[in-house]
């Protein structure tokens, strides 16, 4: 719900202006632009009262540390502050340290909350909630990455989205900033850094975490 | 009037002074006879002071700056009521709650207020430059910031509450059934949906309007006080009734006091055709307020247990209907 939110109203006119998302027509095309703001504004209150309302068999300071993870993943430390550090720097030469800033608090912070929630949800102690945490922060960064080197590579219909827009509004990428073949390593540097956070675990337990982050390295759209 | 002494006019008030009730006192409704007599002035000016300086600590700026210059335009607002903070806390300390374990939920719907606040005077919503005579968010910062700000604001006031409500005071239990009772207020069955059919509803919307726009925030704020004190349900349930009646009430003497003034208040509510006043005129307005005043003080009759500690809840009904002084400009 959150980060369905966070699209609604990344695409908005006045934010990364889309109209296609996911193959489709953007919320705001569809329904107009108030009643995205208000559906993204209602998923956002929805997602926090499910939490609190339909979490079952899990101590409540377990779900109010959730609560306190997801409030910090959505807002001006998260999510909201890499959209304005995306804003701010547009048309401006940026290095990757402040790309990453972006990616981290656009993709990862999300990501992070997600697997951090379903740990203490699932009764991890401290120590494997961080472990889980660093694991999530890499895939975060890889998802952004292999977006950079597929906006350049491939098509609208492939992606399912707009693409090219990158190289035509002259937006910092990886690719741009590293290179195509370094950006392409740094794929592989991450992807090994989260399976080597999840080895202190299960393997059988790990494995869906560890699948999901080799689809994200090497998927195509 | 019995303020009007001790009231020193502050240059941001536009409202124009009542010289007589703008709603004719009916017979005693409430139960005390000392009602009158409560200074909830002094009471809610000095709750006003706390709550400005724990927000204004509650969003420090921080990297990037302009989001939380944003945020704090909008939160620290000169001018603001705070009525749903007070309404909370007031709520919390008929049940013998400690007001320091409430200001943190009441700061946070202070927070989610702002938001919503924010969302409403977009381009896109009421199209609103001004809000209490200064700039709009979007105005000041832009559209996209002004979305930002606003999608700051309702998390963090989550996070506020868990991360700042001392739990040997109030259980985790109770935190969570406020953040449930916040998020439902300002979803798509509380606040959004009456900004939405405020868009988009025909024009016998009104009573949703009014009940969702204005009465939810007043229903949850009572409650989360009550919530957090460990009130009974049936308690709740008062407090959830004088909430919604109190919320509803204080938006249609406002759209009574700007229709009958012939001064045009500049930065007020954009005010659409789904208010009382504009759909079924003054006359019938003032009998829905009267009528809205006797079901807030029936909602609190429920409470009388409580003796004098409802006070505050009480004299707000007559605050909200009388406006027998000023604070501020706008809740």
């Amino acid at each position: 719900m959150i980060h369905t939110m966070s699209l609604i109203h990344d695409d908005l006119p006045c934010m990364d202006n889309d109209a296609l998302r996911r193959g489709k027509p953007t919320n705001h095309i569809v329904f107009g632009e108030e009643t995205a703001v208000l559906a993204g504004d209602a998923l956002l209150s929805l997602a926090f009262q499910h939490v609190a309302i339909s979490t079952r068999n899990v101590l409540p300071r377990r779900v109010v540390q959730a609560i306190a993870e997801l409030g910090s993943a959505v807002g001006s430390q998260g999510l909201v502050a890499g959209q304005i550090v995306d804003i701010c720097s547009e048309g401006k030469q940026i290095g990757l340290d402040e790309l990453e800033y972006i990616h981290v608090h656009k993709t990862s912070v999300l990501l992070e909350a997600a697997v951090v929630c379903g740990a203490l949800m699932g009764g991890g102690h401290a120590i494997q909630v961080r472990s889980l945490r660093k694991y999530a922060r890499c895939i975060g960064l890889l998802f952004q990455v292999v977006d950079d080197i597929l906006d350049v590579t491939k098509s609208s219909e492939e992606l399912g989205k707009t693409a090219g827009k990158d190289l035509e509004s002259d937006k910092a990428t990886y690719p741009k900033l590293m290179g195509l073949e370094k950006a392409k390593e740094f794929v592989i540097r991450l992807a090994d850094k989260a399976m080597e956070e999840l080895s202190g675990f299960d393997v059988v337990t790990s494995a869906p975490l560890y699948h999901l982050a080799n689809y994200i390295a090497y998927r195509q759209n | 009037m019995v303020f009007a002494s001790i009231f020193t006019p502050s240059p941001q008030v536009s409202c124009p002074k009542a010289t007589s009730p703008i709603i004719r006192r009916s017979i005693r409704c409430g139960f005390s006879p000392v009602s009158a007599q409560f200074d909830l002035k002094t009471y809610w000016t000095s709750l006003i002071k706390e709550i400005d300086q724990k927000l204004d600590e509650a969003i420090p700026v921080q990297y990037p700056q302009q989001i939380y210059e944003a945020m704090r335009y909008s939160v620290l607002a000169k001018g603001a009521k705070r009525a749903p903070p007070v309404m909370c806390v007031a709520a919390c300390e008929i049940f013998g709650g400690d007001r320091q374990a409430a200001f943190p939920t009441a700061c946070a719907l202070e927070m989610v207020h702002a938001a919503s606040l924010i969302h409403d005077d977009l381009p896109c919503m009421d199209d609103d430059p001004s809000r209490r005579g200064q700039p709009s968010n979007h105005t000041k910062f832009g559209v996209d910031m002004a979305i930002l700000a606003g999608d700051a604001l309702f998390p963090l006031g989550f996070r506020h509450i868990v991360s700042h409500t001392p739990t040997d005071l109030i259980p985790e239990a109770r935190l969570i059934r406020v953040v449930a009772e916040i998020a439902r207020a300002v979803g798509s069955t509380g606040m959004a949906a009456g900004q939405f059919m405020d868009l988009e509803g025909g024009p016998n919307a009104v009573d949703f309007v009014q009940e969702k726009k204005f009465g939810e925030m007043g229903q949850c704020s009572a409650v989360c006080g009550g919530l957090l004190a460990g009130a009974s349900d049936d308690e709740i349930q008062h407090l959830r009734q004088y909430g919604q009646a109190v919320g509803v009430l204080y938006q249609v003497v406002d759209d009574i006091l700007e229709a009958k003034s012939r001064v045009e208040i500049k930065g007020g509510d954009n005010r659409t055709a789904k208010s009382y006043v504009s759909a079924y005129g003054v006359e019938k307005a003032m009998e829905v307020a009267e009528d809205l005043k006797s079901q807030a003080k029936r909602a609190l009759d429920g409470l009388e247990k409580y003796g004098e500690r409802v006070m505050p809840l009480y004299s707000f009904v007559d605050y909200a209907a009388d406006r027998g002084f000023s604070i501020g400009e706008s809740v």
